[in-house]
């Protein structure tokens, strides 16, 4: 017998799964790389410093791996999924292309690749996996992140 | 910063931890530089409606720790190509953080030097709350 697969009576909109979505652009700016840099507690002069930056590989600030979650983007698509009381980040996936840099222009694209539920001894999960793509002013793909999202019913 | 080279590697070289402990100016500050003005990371009363004793840290604030780990570690030669965790556990201001890192696993593919390591925050509880794996790429030996 086939196993019934619980994402089946999850109800979400399905219409935005694998379809990206242009979610703004962003200028990365000396104020927000040193503050982020700073709120992180980063010691790189890379990061912190433009007149070392300036002098090092880059020629220019770059900001830290984790600065992406410090642009403000428009909303994404949202798969509006009917399920849970409460939800949390469960895991993070990035890919790293390129520095961003203290001048470039990022756009973002943004798309719901793939709801799912699970049933384990807790009760059901359900996951959205969320894709980011940033490019830069050439055109080029700099980094890629894969948030994935858990809902749950916490009255279970 | 010295320099770490793909030769000074190989499976089970552990990394010197970093260690991390996180203020509430600092979350503050993290939340500020997001953008971030409401909800359990910023908020003592709405993480208590959580079930929270008060405000967490977000995950990407904890990842961030992660990325620094692996950014000092490869030095201004090296770089961090991929970073994946797992969220486990959450995180309070104050709690004292050891970001940690093993390498389990060295190749050369595409003409690249990589390295791929363990990745993890250990609390002062000797609780993992993050847990992931990472890809760097490190310079041969001049």
């Amino acid at each position: 017998m086939a196993e019934v697969d619980p994402t089946d009576a999850i109800e979400f909109d399905r219409s935005v799964v694998g379809v990206d979505y242009d979610v703004g652009s962003h200028e990365v700016t000396e104020e927000q790389v040193v503050g982020f840099a700073m709120a992180i507690g980063e010691t790189n002069p890379f990061y912190l410093d433009k007149e070392e930056a300036s002098k090092g590989p880059h020629g220019v600030l770059i900001a830290p791996p984790a600065y992406y979650t410090s642009i403000r983007l428009q909303p994404g698509p949202d798969p509006q999924v009917k399920f849970g009381t409460t939800s949390f980040n469960a895991s993070q996936h990035c890919e790293f292309y390129e520095h961003m840099r203290v001048g470039d222009t990022i756009s973002a694209k943004e798309q719901i690749s793939h709801v799912f539920a699970k049933t384990g001894r807790t009760g059901t999960l359900v996951f959205t996996v969320r894709r980011t793509t940033y490019s830069n002013q050439h055109g080029r793909t700099v980094m890629m992140v894969e948030s994935s999202n858990v809902r749950r019913d916490m009255t279970q | 910063m010295s320099q770490v080279y793909f030769e000074d590697v190989e499976p089970g070289y552990e990394l010197a931890p970093l260690i991390k402990e996180p203020t509430r100016e600092q979350l503050d500050a993290f939340t500020k530089a997001w953008g971030t003005t409401t909800g359990r990371f910023v908020s003592d009363e709405a993480a208590q409606t959580e079930g929270f004793t008060g405000v967490i840290l977000p995950g990407n604030m904890s990842m961030a720790f992660l990325a620094q780990l692996m950014t000092e570690w490869a030095g201004s030669e090296g770089k961090l190509k991929r970073l994946e965790v797992d969220f486990r556990r959450s995180i309070l201001p104050g709690d004292r953080l050891s970001c940690e890192g093993l390498v389990t696993d060295t190749e050369v593919e595409d003409g690249e030097n990589r390295v791929i390591l363990d990745v993890y925050i250990e609390t002062q509880k000797g609780e993992r709350a993050l847990q992931g794996t990472a890809l760097v790429i490190l310079p041969n030996k001049p």
